[in-house]
């Protein structure tokens, strides 16, 4: 499949910028119809099981995930700030590009110090889908043993 | 009135709210003193403490470290039938060895002087111990039978390995007691376990926090807003709390209802009747254990809860790292005989889990709040009332009575 480096950088901009402001409901529709998305710590990622700390198998279950966090959750209020790393295309076939980045996610909360909650590299399958590239996977494998109480946004 | 239970006079001066098992003083999550008290009087006392399931050792010479209170430790399969638990600390110098959180080895070697000692904890060889060119070497009375790591007692219960520091624990069964021995073997009935994955989490708050919020079916229904709204967890549903004699263990047990407005969600103010999942796959549940209950939430005093939640099966390990925080290491598991759907179906509702669970994380964030307002007031109380002052087995659960039944046990053990 062709697609260009300049397509994948807008694409990451895009995303990280939609979660970096909040804009939760925009976030689903980076993803295709059917995908999956995980969040799942690096133990469990070797072992080869499949159990995340966050995972979803439908561009549904992510708007599932949203409706949690803006309608039933409660958490103390944040800011979730995502650093990746620039992409690293590391395959391509005729149906979509595999692309790789680290990422840290950096956690504030009110009356306290930044903490790193993420530290995790990204492994990303992006198709083109109607006229804009959508991830069709993406599994965050963080490297982070414990997790400073809640992961609440999505990374 | 209150009433004094340290010694009265200077600064470790305390005292217990007359209204003895219904209000608690903050200075239970907050004081330093009572922290170091309770890992002597509780975590290294006649207590059983979880330490993982024996599917995590497969063969002889696989281990898993782990913290028990807050001595490391190293789980080992030392035989065949036989698993060992023994302090991840060199008889040497201290050194904590093992620092992976698993590995496989004949032997398990320290790394500073080359000590190695037997997988069940026996001391071997010391490089030198006869010294070198008769030079050096131990002196004549060094005997290393006097020098093998710390040994637990352990007991392998259904599928999980249990330990404890103390001589005096009575067996693992009697120290559930029958009516908890039928609870913990609903669910551990002799099947093969195994692992489906981990969560680790560091919770800002008291260890205590973390049992007495699964002691409390209170809140579920009320913060939980996913259980509610999706009737997983609901004050109107059919339900009880069972504690044992002692006070010290809990089970919330419940059976799931519909997505429906009742009587009791007047109550509730977040109850979300509209809200429909886009995805409803998380809340395909099945039942798999007899009777009608879908819930049964086990504290195990004063290291563990085992979740039974639908179909999520964990134990959620409780390592307390000082009074105001404790490390919080979930296992998901399965039966070794599951179906790929079954496997399915738990991995999906662990979505509900966990540090980022629907429900759970909820619990973690409240636990924090909860130490945040304690923190600064040690010599007030909080309040036990719901529910009566009674410490009973309840067939409902608008009650806090199993955390009444764990702060009189805890009142006991700790001599106040």
């Amino acid at each position: 499949m062709i697609i260009a480096r300049d397509e994948i950088r807008d694409l990451y901009d895009a995303y990280y910028g939609v979660l970096d402001d909040v804009d939760l409901h925009a976030w689903p529709d980076f993803f295709t119809e059917d995908c999956l998305y995980r969040v799942i710590p690096r133990e469990n990622h070797e072992a080869g099981y499949t159990l995340c700390t966050m995972q979803a198998e439908s561009r549904g279950m992510l708007k599932d995930r949203v409706t949690g966090l803006t309608r039933t959750q409660m958490y103390a209020p944040r800011y979730y700030r995502r650093f990746p790393t620039a992409p690293r295309v590391t395959a391509q076939d005729e149906a979509s590009v595999s692309v790789r980045h680290n990422l840290l996610v950096v956690q504030t909360l009110v009356d306290k110090q930044s903490d790193i909650i993420l530290s995790a590299v990204c492994h990303d399958r992006i198709v083109r889908d109607g006229d804009r590239l959508r991830f069709v996977e993406r599994v965050v494998v963080f490297d982070s043993e414990m997790i400073p109480n809640s992961l609440v946004y999505p990374a | 009135m209150n009433i004094p239970v340290r010694p009265p006079e200077g600064e470790n001066r305390r005292a217990w709210p007359a209204d003895v098992d219904a209000a608690v003083p903050y200075w239970v999550y907050t004081d330093p003193a009572i922290y170091a008290e309770e890992l002597q009087k509780i975590w290294y006392a006649p207590h059983w403490l979880y330490v993982g399931l024996e599917c995590e050792l497969a063969e002889v010479g696989d281990w898993k470290t782990t913290t028990l209170g807050e001595k490391p430790c190293v789980m080992v399969r030392s035989g065949e039938d036989e698993i060992s638990v023994v302090e991840n600390r060199c008889a040497h110098k201290g050194v904590k060895f093992c620092q992976t959180r698993t590995g496989h080895s004949k032997e398990l070697i320290c790394p500073y002087h080359q000590w190695s000692y037997a997988l069940n904890g026996d001391l071997q060889g010391v490089p030198f111990r006869r010294g070198v060119k008769r030079q050096g070497g131990m002196p004549s009375d060094f005997d290393p039978k006097d020098h093998s790591l710390n040994k637990l007692r352990v007991e392998v219960v259904n599928g999980v390995v249990w330990a404890t520091f103390s001589d005096e624990t009575p067996p693992f069964r009697e120290y559930l007691g029958e009516k908890f021995w039928k609870h913990y073997t609903r669910v551990y009935d002799g099947r093969k376990l195994e692992v489906l994955g981990y969560n680790r989490q560091h919770i800002p708050a008291n260890w205590k926090q973390m049992q007495e919020n699964i002691k409390d079916p209170y809140h579920a229904g009320l913060l939980h807003v996913f259980f509610a709204t999706f009737g997983l967890f609901r004050a109107d549903q059919k339900s009880a709390v069972d504690i044992d004699d002692e006070g010290r263990h809990g089970i919330l047990i419940s059976r799931k209802g519909e997505q429906e407005k009742t009587e009791a969600m007047a109550d509730i103010r977040n109850f979300q009747g509209d809200l429909v999942l886009e995805d409803p796959r998380v809340m395909d549940v099945v039942q798999e254990f007899p009777g009608e209950e879908t819930v049964g939430m086990i504290t195990i005093f004063p290291s563990v809860i085992l979740q039974q939640q639908v179909n999520s099966l964990t134990t959620r390990q409780i390592v307390p790292k000082g009074p105001g925080g404790f490390d919080f290491h979930w296992t998901h598991w399965c039966y070794a005989d599951d179906t790929p759907e079954m496997r399915l179906r738990r991995t999906r509702q662990a979505n509900l889990f966990g540090p980022a669970g629907f429900v759970s994380a909820d619990d973690g964030e409240v636990l924090e709040m909860t130490q945040q307002g304690a923190a600064g007031s040690p010599d007030e109380h909080f309040i036990l009332q719901m529910g009566g002052r009674e410490i009973a087995p309840t067939d409902h659960q608008v009650t806090e009575t199993a955390v009444r039944g764990m702060y009189r046990y805890w009142r006991k053990v700790m001599g106040l």
